[in-house]
């Protein structure tokens, strides 16, 4: 039983005394889980599964991340793939490719092709903190897991707002876990739905291990990307030069 | 004896006998003329299509000409490749692989199709290879070289010698990412396929993009337009012995098909129907035109000799005969007409099938179409046949109208007409 | 009196003078309808590409036909205003437009397509825009937010009117930039291609997307009524736009812009005439020998004529005349049922019918049959000219009879 009191960080203390009282206000709980989950800054290793009906891959990756807007990652493993990095700085991405030592920027027509063989498309990740500013959010319902409240909460993005989804929907936990992102059409119908589960001690903090983003297209039923949390440090001091193009090019540790 | 009088009558108004003659070769001469002259061109242009893009023939993965997938694959095309060898037809096989990926040059970047295109073997199928438009072409030799389209090449502002960067995804999903060397630029024609296209050498293509031996597309040329669908058939039997009697079965191969040109660019076949659709009128239009010219000479080889008619029923001829003798007569005027028009427009044909029509100021626009500037009528026995066939139909339908209305006639009218 | 004489050997013997009039009538006729539908479908590809956002002249910097990318824009859009305002020819039409490349998503779909920012006012009289709303209504001016686009792209993207659709371009600082718009419209366009590539929004909204202030990437100009087809009437606005034409741009007519079509256009007439002399010849052989025969059953009158004093070139004369007789009727029968066939079919011949095909040709859906004047007169001139020059022969012919000859 994980207790809000084992939360570290001033930050996160203070959200949670002050943000959940009696009325708790759906945005400043998306806003307490984004920081949640990535600190102000984070380190972590992933490894990453791609499932298809017909093969599987995993690969692992490294990801630091800076607030909402920066992160930069890279591959560690399969061998052949080791090196390969994707920096993102707001909202322009660029990858680089060790074997032809290139960094390219990713251009508008490629940000809805899929990230590394993944169910993330490069705009999952160029715009995964666009739920904070570009939606307006309703609490539509509470239930309880594992003792404690989840909220279930409704984003209908602001209408000049660049997004694709016609809504998402939410399920936090009172602690700032997310639970579940799930993304719909403007018909209201679900595209593709995220999940967590396994949530275990991570740096100090519960954490859930598995994270499984499934498409909900008829033709790939089967399909999935599942990331493994191996390892994951909060609010490492992180140089200032992480986050460039030069830092891409080389292998971090 | 009817055959001897309707020669002889013929030829009692020698005059306008060849007239009616020219006009039916004439008609014919037009009607074979044009035909091979369209044969011509669709050939063209259906080479065109079939030697930048498709071939005759493809063997791929069910769905993958819909969608394109990277792991829609044939995995052992050398099996259909000795398939191939032995087929009868075939004049040339090669192995192509696609993916799409992000091309990258010190200035740009766009999205653009990558083709592995096996150097050697595609030079006898593929025209990129006499489309070059600076530099030249792959050779065996090569590895991270690539030739690309004029219209992407300016897009991405390379000219050869340059590099352009190209990332995508491997079979295996990682990352492919290559480095390519500008070793030419091509113009086909086809602004799109200009547009995107960038082909280097299948073996490299494989590496990057982790295919091992695998291919999208075994590419066949035939001999001729004429034995593709031949060819076809023996290439599906020969991929699928028997029927699938065990559907769940290991087989690499299951789920393979072979798809003809026409499958693979369904504009391409309709815009010849369209086409052919307006010869056609033109067509219509010619033969009425011809009809009217020989129906005033039937009916007026009829009409004055009413008389002569009428004094052949009097002394017992019978209406048959008559009409008999007269269907002859329109006979012998249409095959002459017809062997005329034939021997005049196979020449005619031949010739510029040999010489070529220069199209004046529009090789650009045809060159859109891959129709190069000038167009070679093409002669065949469809082609020099079927509009003399036609006229013959024609001809005969309005000599029968004069031929029937001699049965009305009675000796006494006739006697006393002029 | 000649005339009169004329007339009636022409009806001597109605049913061959009727035979051959209905060749005459049908040669006139096909010549012109088979015409009209060529011109129809030579004019639908002109006006389609004259639709598809080339107008009649462009004002462009000089480097964005080569590369319509952002930089290459009007950067000082004002002076050009004025110019244009002033300069044009009466009953004209302009507007700027901005052009960019980007891709368009929703939930379901992405696709690379071509953004363009329209005048919301100006640009319905100017291209395809403002005439084939399928569903929903064109932008308001001010509309900022609203986007039009083709049906097909609508149909691929599984979405409808009010739905929004988010745009994604690389602006002026190369920057990704990216906005949601909402579907107020869709059109129509004769080539699916172009309902697929392009979508419409405010010129202010796509000026704001591309962070490029008040510049345009080019003007566009459409000259009245059907002027503006060939050189000759092209190249006096351009020089005297030119003129005044701040020194980094250029004028660029659709002649530039569409060298292709310009090509095509311009193997008509020759392709006409050549189709006029193969109908021509077809109807020649029944016409001569008509007359030939007509000349050959009157040997004893034209004996008989000559015998009376009549020089040979009255009687090449005479028979002349009966054959103007022949052409002038069925000439006149020809034509007036060529023009009441084009004016049946005024109202357009569906092409659709053959859509994916006539897409690859260049095609308009909708034909419209249609005969200019010069295209009349050369129908009846190869007609009546030729038609003179063939019966020459039966007219000589009928003038060397010789009396003696025609005593036997």
């Amino acid at each position: 039983m994980k207790k809000l009191i084992l939360i570290p960080g001033l930050i996160l203390v203070l959200f949670s005394t002050t943000a959940f009282s009696a009325q708790p206000d759906a945005k400043a709980i998306i806003a307490q889980a984004w920081d949640y989950m990535r600190g102000r800054t984070s380190v972590s290793e992933v490894r990453m599964t791609v499932h298809r009906a017909d093969w599987e891959r995993t690969s692992v990756i490294k990801a630091w991340t800076r607030g909402l807007e920066d992160s930069i990652f890279q591959i560690i493993s399969p061998k052949k793939d080791k090196g390969n990095g994707t920096l993102k700085i707001g909202r322009d991405m660029w990858t680089y490719n060790p074997k032809i030592n290139r960094v390219v920027k990713i251009p508008p027509s490629m940000m809805s092709q899929s990230w590394m063989g993944s169910d993330f498309s490069n705009n999952d990740l160029s715009k995964a903190d666009t739920i904070l500013n570009d939606y307006t959010h309703e609490i539509v319902g509470t239930t309880r897991s594992d003792g404690f409240t989840v909220y279930e909460i409704r984003s209908l993005p602001k209408p000049e707002a660049p997004v694709v989804w016609g809504m998402q929907t939410l399920k936090i936990r009172e602690d700032g876990i997310l639970l579940e992102q799930a993304f719909y059409d403007e018909d209201m119908k679900a595209v593709k739905i995220m999940d967590t589960s396994g949530i275990v001690e991570m740096d100090g903090r519960p954490f859930p291990e598995k994270w499984t983003m499934r498409s909900m297209d008829a033709d790939s039923k089967e399909d999935y990307t599942l990331l493994e949390y191996r390892n994951l440090k909060f609010d490492v001091p992180l140089a200032d030069h992480l986050f460039t193009l030069n830092a891409l090019k080389k292998t971090q540790r | 004896m009817e055959i001897l009088m309707a020669w002889r009558n013929v030829w009692r108004n020698p005059r306008r006998t060849i007239l009616t003659i020219l006009a039916i070769a004439f008609a014919c001469l037009v009607l074979i003329f044009m035909l091979s002259v369209q044969v011509g061109t669709y050939e063209v242009m259906i080479n065109a299509s079939v030697k930048t893009r498709t071939g005759h023939i493809q063997v791929i993965k069910k769905g993958y000409n819909k969608d394109h997938k990277i792991r829609q694959v044939v995995s052992d095309p050398e099996s259909i490749a000795k398939i191939l060898d032995q087929t009868p037809h075939v004049t040339a096989h090669t192995f192509r692989a696609n993916a799409f990926a992000l091309l990258s040059s010190d200035l740009r970047t766009c999205a653009g199709l990558i083709t592995g295109v096996d150097p050697e073997r595609e030079s006898k199928i593929s025209n990129i290879v006499h489309t070059m438009r600076k530099g030249r072409f792959l050779k065996p030799s090569d590895t991270n070289t690539a030739v690309l389209g004029a219209l992407l090449a300016k897009n991405l502002k390379v000219n050869v010698g340059d590099e352009v960067v190209a990332l995508g995804s491997a079979m295996d999903g990682s990352v492919a990412a290559t480095v390519l060397k500008v070793a030419g630029i091509f113009s086909s024609g086809m602004d799109d396929y200009d547009r995107s296209a960038i082909q280097i050498p299948l073996p490299h293509f494989q590496e990057v993009f982790y295919m091992e031996n695998a291919v999208h597309e075994v590419v066949v040329t035939c001999d001729s337009l004429w034995h593709v669908s031949r060819v076809k058939e023996s290439l599906a039997a020969a991929l699928h012995p028997k029927p699938p009697a065990e559907p769940t079965g290991q087989d690499a191969d299951q789920g393979l098909v072979c798809l003809s040109w026409d499958e693979l660019t369904p504009g391409l076949i309709q815009s010849i129907q369209m086409d052919l659709g307006g010869g056609l009128i033109f067509y219509a239009i010619l033969l009425v035109m011809v009809a009217f010219s020989i129906m005033n000479t039937f009916v007026m080889a009829v009409f004055e000799r009413t008389r002569e008619l009428g004094t052949l029923l009097a002394i017992g001829a019978g209406p048959g005969r008559l009409s008999k003798m007269l269907v002859l007569e329109s006979a012998f005027l249409t095959l002459w007409g017809i062997t005329l028009g034939i021997l005049a427009g196979c020449v005619l044909t031949f010739w510029f099938q040999h010489t070529g029509i220069p199209l004046g100021g529009a090789e650009g626009m045809l060159k859109q179409y891959g129709i190069p500037g000038l167009i070679r009528p093409r002669l065949t026995l469809a082609t020099a046949l079927s509009g003399p066939a036609l006229v013959f139909i024609i001809t005969t339908l309005t000599a029968l109208y004069p031929a029937l209305k001699v049965r009305r006639l009675t000796p006494v009218d006739a006697m006393r007409a002029v | 009196m000649n005339f009169h004489m004329a007339w009636r050997n022409v009806w001597r013997n109605p049913k061959r003078t009727g035979i051959i009039l209905v060749a005459i009538i049908i040669g006139a006729w096909t010549m012109l309808a088979y015409c009209a539908l060529a011109r129809g479908v030579m004019a639908s590809s002109l006006e389609s590409a004259l639709n598809t956002l080339t107008g009649h002249i462009q004002i462009q910097n000089p480097g964005f036909r080569e590369d319509p990318a952002v930089e290459n824009r009007i950067r000082n859009p004002a002076p050009v205003a004025a110019l244009l305002d002033h300069a044009l020819p009466k009953g004209s039409c302009w507007a700027f437009r901005v052009q960019a490349g980007g891709v368009a998503s929703n939930a379901r779909n992405s696709q690379g397509i071509t953004i363009v920012g329209i005048d919301p006012e100006k640009e319905p009289e100017l291209s395809f825009y403002g005439n084939a709303t399928a569903q929903g209504r064109l932008l308001e001016p001010g509309d900022d937010r609203g986007i039009i686009l083709g049906q097909a792209l609508l149909d691929s993207f599984e979405t409808k009117i009010g739905r929004k659709l988010v745009l994604m371009t690389q602006d002026a600082d190369r920057e990704t930039a990216s906005r949601a718009f909402k579907i107020r419209g869709t059109f129509r366009a004769e080539m699916e291609g172009t309902e697929k590539q392009y979508v419409f929004i405010t010129l202010a909204a796509a000026q704001k997307l591309l962070g490029i202030g008040d510049n345009v990437s080019l003007a566009c100009i459409r000259l009245p009524g059907r002027t503006g087809q060939d050189k000759a009437e092209l190249n006096p606005v351009v020089e005297a736009l030119t003129r005044e034409l701040p020194r980094d741009l250029t004028a660029l007519t659709w002649i530039d812009l569409l060298p292709l079509l310009k090509g095509y256009l311009g193997m008509f007439d020759r392709f006409m005439l050549l189709w006029y002399l193969v109908v021509f010849i077809a109807m020649a052989f029944g016409l001569v020998n008509t007359m030939l025969m007509a000349v050959l059953e009157r040997t004893r009158e034209f004996g008989l004529l000559k015998a009376l004093g009549l020089t040979p070139v009255r009687i090449v004369k005479n028979v002349l005349l009966e054959c103007l007789v022949l052409l002038v009727i069925g000439l006149g029968a020809g034509n007036l049922l060529g023009v009441l066939t084009i004016y049946l079919f005024s109202g357009g011949i569906d092409m659709s019918f053959m859509a994916q095909g006539s897409e690859f040709w260049g095609l308009g859906r909708l034909v419209v049959p249609f005969v200019t004047a010069k295209d009349l007169l050369s129908v009846n001139a190869v007609i009546m000219g030729l038609g003179l020059l063939v019966c020459l022969y039966p007219a000589v012919k009928a003038a060397g009879i010789t009396p003696v000859e025609a005593m036997n």
